[in-house]
């Protein structure tokens, strides 16, 4: 933090959402009517009740942060982030509460909204920046800056309709951060565009951060969110319910996430299910060394997969695989398939198989098992689970090394060797 | 970015960035406007023109054929015309302004600025149109050899009346249309009706001296018949009408703008 102004200030702030379909005229009229007529209010108002439910997108929030000052905003789906964003970039407003903020807002929720696809990049880059306040001088000055760290030199008078996706979205991000704000507000815009460019956005805001300007950064990515912000902001069903240090939370925030998958394991093991059904498993655990069900994996130490499986016709050589799956990047760092040696080679009925990776050589990440069985030349698939258990790799183990996407997935074994330099 | 440092203090009104900025944003909006409706069209801007000049073949067919109405002393075609085009520049003002701001859904919803700039820009998209229909208007002035008079000086407050009554109407409009999407239809509706009560096919003095009285109270009719006084016959307006026409505009404009900064803070929940 390199000052102590308060830069956002949010004092008891609530925002109601009307839920449902949208009023028409014709409901304006009927709650009209039954108004007046007060005799009739009752037999009405449970369709009434219905149009006016309504829900609590954000309950009773109350921080201040600091100029200069990275945080990042998580939470589950529909937590009510984005509308956070939403009400201090002032695209909408508190049902009670004030949110006060100091300086200029530029919010990147959707990147490159404000751009027409019939106009060419270069006439986009004046219309976006325009609705982020910047003049044409300003632009004007700026104007090879934003085209360069787009990297759509090449396209630049091209009508948008023929840019991809990502270029869309590069340009977007472009103008947005070279708008010289105060405060930016991103919501997981970085998904978009390709690992270049993701890391050359979050350099750039780690350089606005370190410039004095302030960021609110939502992401489900928690090692982007570590790395980028200093403090994390946990939000549960529009309620705040942590904030403190990044580690700390993103820590707290993984667990209970790992906890509730946990707590819906069995149905996971229903969705996402794929295969021809001769073979399937019935039940897929991670136990830990006493045999009891667990999530958590100390890294360094053994990771057991217990798989029960029922055979509803005899199967002949069957091959059980398990694939061990990065949650945030999606991808799979290692498998086991069982050989001929490891199961019977007739199977039919109930059985139970375990895969031990001992030891299991990953970094603290989250990881999800994939599990599949195949016959012995993998072309037919008996069962297909795309999304089973997942579990946590926690620190404390044997091998106490912290993850980072940068550093890569797995622990492995090496020494260094040093020798004076001999010169021949 | 503008050399003045910005004052950084706590806040709960929405910020007021420079003035500048959001002028080019109207030039921007409209712009993207204007190639958005003409691009990959053949006639383009013709349409423009085409729209009132349709429109003038058909008055002249149906109101001085067969309803022999007369145009005290003018060519029909040309009396006809100079009522169509400000007619149309209100009309589809009004018509594409009344859905703006549901068709900008994305950047209402997510970005901050100030909202009425999306449905002014609307206007002023079709102050092109309305150059080039204007542009045309000149032409049949001169193929009917109209005299310019000193009365043709009032044209520009004309004119200025037309934008600020439009201007009222399509604020109002695109704002009680995010809340109540019935809206967009009853305006093309009312719009359809709105041309015959309006001087426009006929002179005022036509009407039955009961009825004048409504048609004075619309707007359009004072500065449409008062565009006509000053370019085509060159007279004196009517002042009374002129003057009704005037206040109410100023009414509605400001009206108008008012409720739309009360409403604006809840379009982006409703939209």
């Amino acid at each position: 933090m390199s000052s102590s102004r308060t830069a956002i200030r949010l004092e008891r702030v609530s925002k109601r959402y009307r839920a449902g379909r949208s009023r028409t005229v014709v409901d304006l009229i009927a709650s009209t009517v039954d108004s007046l007529r007060g005799r009739e209010r009752d037999v009405y108002s449970a369709a009434r009740g219905r149009i006016d439910s309504t829900i609590w997108a954000i309950r009773e929030a109350s921080f201040d942060i600091a100029e200069g000052a990275g945080v990042g905003i998580i939470g589950s789906n529909g937590a009510g982030k984005t509308t956070l964003l939403k009400l201090i970039s002032r695209v909408t407003w508190p049902t009670s509460g004030r949110v006060l903020v100091a300086g200029r807002v530029v919010s990147l929720i959707e990147l490159g909204a404000g751009f027409h696809p019939e106009l060419t990049g270069r006439e986009n880059v004046y219309l976006g920046g325009g609705l982020f306040g910047l003049t044409r001088r300003d632009i004007d000055r700026r104007f090879d800056e934003i085209v360069q760290f787009a990297e759509v030199e090449r396209l630049i008078d091209t009508p948008m309709k023929r840019y991809s996706s990502g270029l869309y979205a590069r340009l977007g991000f472009s103008v947005a951060i070279h708008s010289n704000p105060d405060i930016v507000l991103v919501d997981e815009v970085l998904a978009v565009g390709d690992a270049a460019f993701r890391r050359r956005a979050l350099e750039s805001l780690r350089r606005m951060i370190a410039g004095g300007k302030t960021v609110l950064f939502i992401s489900h990515d928690m090692w982007n969110v570590r790395r980028l912000c200093e403090r994390i902001i946990w939000m549960d069903e529009g309620r705040m319910r942590a904030i403190g240090p990044s580690a700390e939370i993103a820590d707290q925030y993984m667990e209970q996430v790992n906890l509730r998958a946990l707590a819906n394991q069995q149905n996971a093991l229903q969705s996402h299910r794929g295969g021809t059904g001769e073979l399937r498993y019935t039940d897929v655990e991670i136990v830990d060394a006493s045999g009891r069900p667990t999530a958590i994996v100390r890294d360094g130490g053994p990771l057991t997969v217990r798989a029960a499986y029922d055979a509803g016709v005899a199967v002949v050589a069957p091959v059980f695989q398990v694939a061990i799956v990065d949650v945030d990047t999606g991808l799979v760092v290692g498998t086991a398939a069982s050989s001929p040696a490891d199961v019977p080679p007739v199977v039919e009925g109930p059985g139970v198989l375990e895969c031990i990776f001992d030891p299991l050589p990953l970094r603290r990440r989250h990881y999800v098992l994939r599990m599949t069985i195949t016959d012995s030349c993998q072309l037919v698939s008996y069962d297909v689970v795309s999304a089973g258990p997942r579990f946590a790799v926690t620190g404390g183990g044997p091998a106490d090394r912290a993850g980072d996407e940068e550093d890569g997935f797995v622990t492995l074994p090496f020494r260094f060797e040093h020798r004076a330099r001999v010169l021949s | 970015m503008t050399t003045v440092a910005a004052e950084r203090t706590l806040t709960d009104r929405a910020e007021s960035i420079n003035a500048a900025a959001y002028w080019q944003l109207l030039g921007n909006l409209t712009r993207r406007e204007v190639k958005g409706r003409y691009s990959q069209s053949l006639l383009g801007i013709g349409w423009a023109v085409a729209q009132p000049l349709a429109m003038m073949a058909v008055f002249t067919l149906v109101f001085s054929r067969l309803g022999n109405i007369s145009a005290d002393g003018v060519a029909y075609p040309l009396f006809a015309y100079a009522g169509l085009v400000p007619w149309f520049f209100f009309m589809n003002s009004v018509n594409s302004g009344t859905m703006s701001l549901v068709q900008y859904r994305n950047i209402v919803t997510k970005t901050y600025f100030p909202r009425e700039i999306i449905p002014i820009a609307q206007v002023c998209a079709r102050l092109l149109d309305f150059a080039a229909a204007s542009s045309v208007f000149a032409l049949l002035l001169i193929y009917y050899r109209v005299d310019v008079t000193r009365w043709t000086a009032l044209a520009p407050m004309l004119f200025v009346l037309l934008v600020a009554f439009t201007t009222g109407v399509t604020l109002l409009t695109s704002a009680v249309n995010v809340f109540y999407r019935d809206v967009s239809p009853v305006v093309q509706i009312v719009l359809q009706l709105w041309l015959y009560v309006t001087p426009i096919a006929y002179p005022i003095a036509k009407v039955p001296e009961r009825w004048r009285r409504w048609i004075a109270a619309n707007p359009l009719s004072g500065i449409i018949e008062g565009l006509r006084s000053a370019i085509v016959y060159g007279r004196e307006p009517d002042w009374p009408l002129l003057g009704v026409s005037a206040a109410l505009s100023a009414t509605v404009l400001i009206g108008a703008f008012v409720l739309f900064k009360r409403l604006d803070k809840y379009f982006a929940d409703v939209i």
